[in-house]
């Protein structure tokens, strides 16, 4: 719309990771490069991916054409996202530190390399034009869902790779991991069952994310308290 | 580990970011496109009729436009484009708007076949008044679409026409909620066209000895407030094929020496029409009549002008003088058995009334058939003249009866005896109703304003099929125009078509209100933070089941 709708996104966008790196207490131990080092893991991370997609899928502009959606192929390119969970993973083994400051670091660098990569095009070219549309601040919010969605797979990879992690709770961990690739296309297949508006799906969204956050914040506690941190 | 190194650089860097942003911000707005966005609606649209007559102005004179969407009831001032259906618009509403109002969009029917007769004739009294005088702000027709359906709707519902009406409060909550639209037309500046107006003309040649010559003209331009919507199905596609049919009855007939007719047949197809005062059949006459070998036009037994003659089952014969009994015309006017509308010549009105006062002017005996009773009628230059079945039956009908009066003069029969006749009749004069229809439907499916019909190459477009079909008959002059430099009779502009972009836009005021949520959103995700310690205790001691042990 105006320049002014453009700052209104931008903050949008912007504050909640600044917030979060600010007044976490990751700040204090000076980890702005580490933030800077797991964002180039991420953007390596999905150089990586687009070699593979580009290698051993079929051109996807052509099926758009016809309008099929072939649900396998869909799940086989979502397959894909498992690289995401070896891109955190090794994020999470640069940092150096204790659990949360570990998880914190990666998931904020991943996170802002993401928002940054994806988004700040579509808000630069579409949120300053003349036209209005709520896409722009809509997409602004998702991207703080997604924060949240990020810092929750970190807290699962970084618990995956603890060899004292209960028992008990190593299926639910590997479990939610497996899913966590697929969660884009399995809550798009829930807002078109129920036929949501772009709304409702952002806040299907933000509950999702804040469930596996919450189960992964469960077992971050019993993990830390057993080994005393 | 250089990446340990860089920290103090780092701690640099991240402290002054949001000031870093306050520097690379305007550089990037300098360095990208003003409007880097498309926009989510784009229509073809098409501008009104803009030309001069005898240096008098008419239509609309100016293009672009950069302003906001209202609709009738809501607009105010200069800034405002009005948007509205061409139906709903009265035209006391158009005069003000053509005094007051920055732009104005009229979205055309959904259906014409569906309007009331009064809406009919609504639509075409406001494109008269529309012509009438020059328009200076930039007036479009739009066809009709769905999306535009909820733009006029967007339009109408969103603002509060009345100030008393409503609270305050729920003035700005409309205004906040409201989609207004920015309706944005980039076209060149008018320019003149350079317009070539032509004249096609082919004689079938008849016996030896006889040097009288019928003319039957007609002129194929359509005339209607947008150019390029104006279809002209009746006026005058009507004629012009009526000219085709007519050439290729008598052509048969003429082919053969046995057969042939005394008289010989002269036909004209004029392309420019009422619209523009006869100008084609003017200058022709003028050529053919001024020039030296004047053999064309030496012995001119009647002119036959054939104008709209598909919106009735009848035709009316218009005369400038009435004609005397004896005399060819009145021989005509007997066997078509029509009556006559007398209506002498006022050289002192803007325009002719039909195409036969041009040769009148000339000292010939001359006569319109027109299904319409008066030249004034609106139903000769409107956007509504469309093509229809019945249309197309009438004018099989008219062209037969014509054939046959012609025929029957010249070979001047006095009535057809009896049934094997009458077959012979109907076996040599009958009329082709499949090319009949054809020609009907692709001349009143191509837009035949003055702008499109004289602004194309002669052998290209309507008049270069027009000419093709009419050379399989006979031999075709095609005779060129040209409009006087100094004093030009007339004068047209373009551009007649260019593309509406449509934005909707927001109040200033709702991001003002989309800055208060969003500051009051980033307040709760501070709180929320800040917060967090506190609840992950709590919450560790809910999922361990005992509080911390230290």
């Amino acid at each position: 719309m105006t320049l002014y709708h453009f700052g209104n996104c931008l903050a949008l966008v912007y504050a909640p990771y600044h917030m979060a790196y600010k007044f976490s207490g990751i700040s204090e131990y000076a980890t702005f490069s580490k933030c800077v080092h797991a964002g180039g893991l991420y953007i390596f991370t999905q150089l990586c991916k687009m070699l593979l997609l580009a290698t051993f899928f079929p051109d996807t502009d052509s099926s758009h054409i016809t309008g099929e959606y072939n649900v396998f192929l869909e799940i086989l390119k979502a397959t894909v996202d498992f690289a995401d969970l070896l891109g955190i993973y090794f994020a999470l083994n640069s940092v150096p530190g204790k659990g949360h400051a570990k998880i914190l670091t990666s998931a904020i660098g991943w996170a802002s390399a993401e928002v940054v990569v994806t988004r700040s095009v579509l808000l630069w070219v579409g949120a300053r034009g003349s036209e209005f549309d709520w896409r722009y601040v809509r997409s602004c919010a998702e991207s703080n869902v997604s924060l949240l969605h990020t810092a929750a797979t970190a807290a699962l990879v970084w618990l995956w790779t603890r060899s004292d992690l209960p028992r008990k709770h190593s299926p639910v961990v590997i479990t939610l991991l497996a899913l966590s690739p697929y969660r884009g296309l399995i809550e798009e297949a829930i807002g078109s069952i129920l036929s949501l508006s772009a709304w409702a799906l952002l806040a299907l969204r933000a509950i999702h994310a804040s469930a596996v956050g919450l189960t992964a914040l469960g077992m971050y506690a019993v993990l830390a308290q057993q080994i005393g941190i | 580990m250089w990446l340990d190194e860089a920290d103090g650089f780092a701690e640099i860097f991240k402290g002054y970011l949001p000031y870093y942003l306050l520097v690379a911000l305007p550089i990037f707005i300098i360095m990208s496109p003003v409007n880097p966005v498309a926009a989510s609606h784009e229509f073809s649209v098409y501008r009104m009729q803009h030309y001069d007559l005898h240096t008098v102005p008419h239509g609309c004179r100016s293009a672009s436009f950069n302003l906001e969407g209202r609709s009738l009831t809501s607009w105010s001032t200069s800034r405002h484009c009005v948007v509205a259906r061409v139906q709903d618009i009265s035209i006391e509403q158009f005069m003000e708007i053509r005094s007051k109002a920055g732009a104005l969009l009229l979205v055309l029917p959904k259906n014409d076949t569906v309007l009331t007769p009064e809406e009919k004739e609504h639509i075409q009294l406001l494109e008269m008044a529309m012509i009438q005088q020059e328009v200076s702000a930039p007036v479009y027709f739009a066809r009709w679409s769905p999306d535009f359906e909820d733009i006029l709707r967007d339009l109408q519902h969103s603002f509060i026409t009345d100030d008393k009406s409503g609270t305050a409060l729920e003035a700005m909550m409309n205004s906040v909620s409201s989609n207004g639209y920015q309706i944005v037309v980039s076209a060149s500046t008018p320019a003149k066209l350079d317009s070539k107006p032509v004249t096609l003309h082919g004689k079938l040649v008849g016996r030896s000895g006889s040097a009288q010559t019928i003319v039957i003209a007609a002129h194929y331009d359509s005339s209607a407030a947008v150019p390029e919507l104006s279809q002209g199905a009746d006026s005058n596609a009507s004629g012009a094929v009526a000219i085709l049919e007519l050439a290729r009855v008598f052509s048969r007939l003429y082919s053969n020496a046995a057969v042939r007719g005394a008289p010989s047949i002269l036909f004209v197809l004029t392309s420019l029409g009422h619209s523009l005062n006869y100008f084609s059949a003017k200058k022709w006459l003028e050529e053919q009549l001024d020039s030296t070998d004047a053999a064309l036009l030496q012995d001119v037994s009647f002119v036959m002008c054939l104008d709209s003659i598909s919106s009735a089952p009848t035709m009316t014969m218009h005369v400038s003088k009435p004609p005397k009994p004896g005399g060819a015309a009145h021989s005509i006017k007997s066997r078509l058995g029509v009556n006559i509308n007398h209506k002498k010549i006022n050289l002192a009105d803007e325009l002719l009334a039909w195409q036969h006062e041009r040769f009148s002017i000339r000292r010939m005996t001359a006569f319109t058939l027109s299904s319409l009773q008066s030249h004034k009628d609106p139903a000769r230059s409107t956007l509504l003249d469309t093509p229809s079945e019945s249309a197309i039956r009438n004018l099989a009908d008219n062209i037969a009866l014509t054939a046959r009066a012609l025929a029957s003069h010249i070979y001047n029969l006095t009535d057809e005896l009896n049934q094997e006749d009458a077959e012979l009749y109907n076996d040599a004069l009958g009329v082709d109703e499949a090319a009949i229809r054809h020609w009907y439907t692709y001349l009143s499916s191509q837009p035949r304003a003055p702008q499109v019909v004289t602004t194309t190459p002669p052998n290209a477009g309507v008049t270069g099929a027009l000419e093709r079909a009419l050379s399989r008959y006979m031999d075709v002059t095609v005779s060129t125009h040209t409009v006087d430099k100094r004093e030009p009779e007339f004068t047209l502009y373009g551009p007649t078509r260019a593309s509406l972009y449509v934005y909707s836009v927001k109040p200033a005021v709702f991001d003002l209100i989309l800055t208060l949520a969003i500051v009051a959103y980033l307040t709760i995700v501070y709180f929320a933070i800040q917060l967090f310690p506190r609840f992950y205790e709590e919450y560790a001691k809910i999922v361990t089941g005992k509080s911390k042990v230290h």
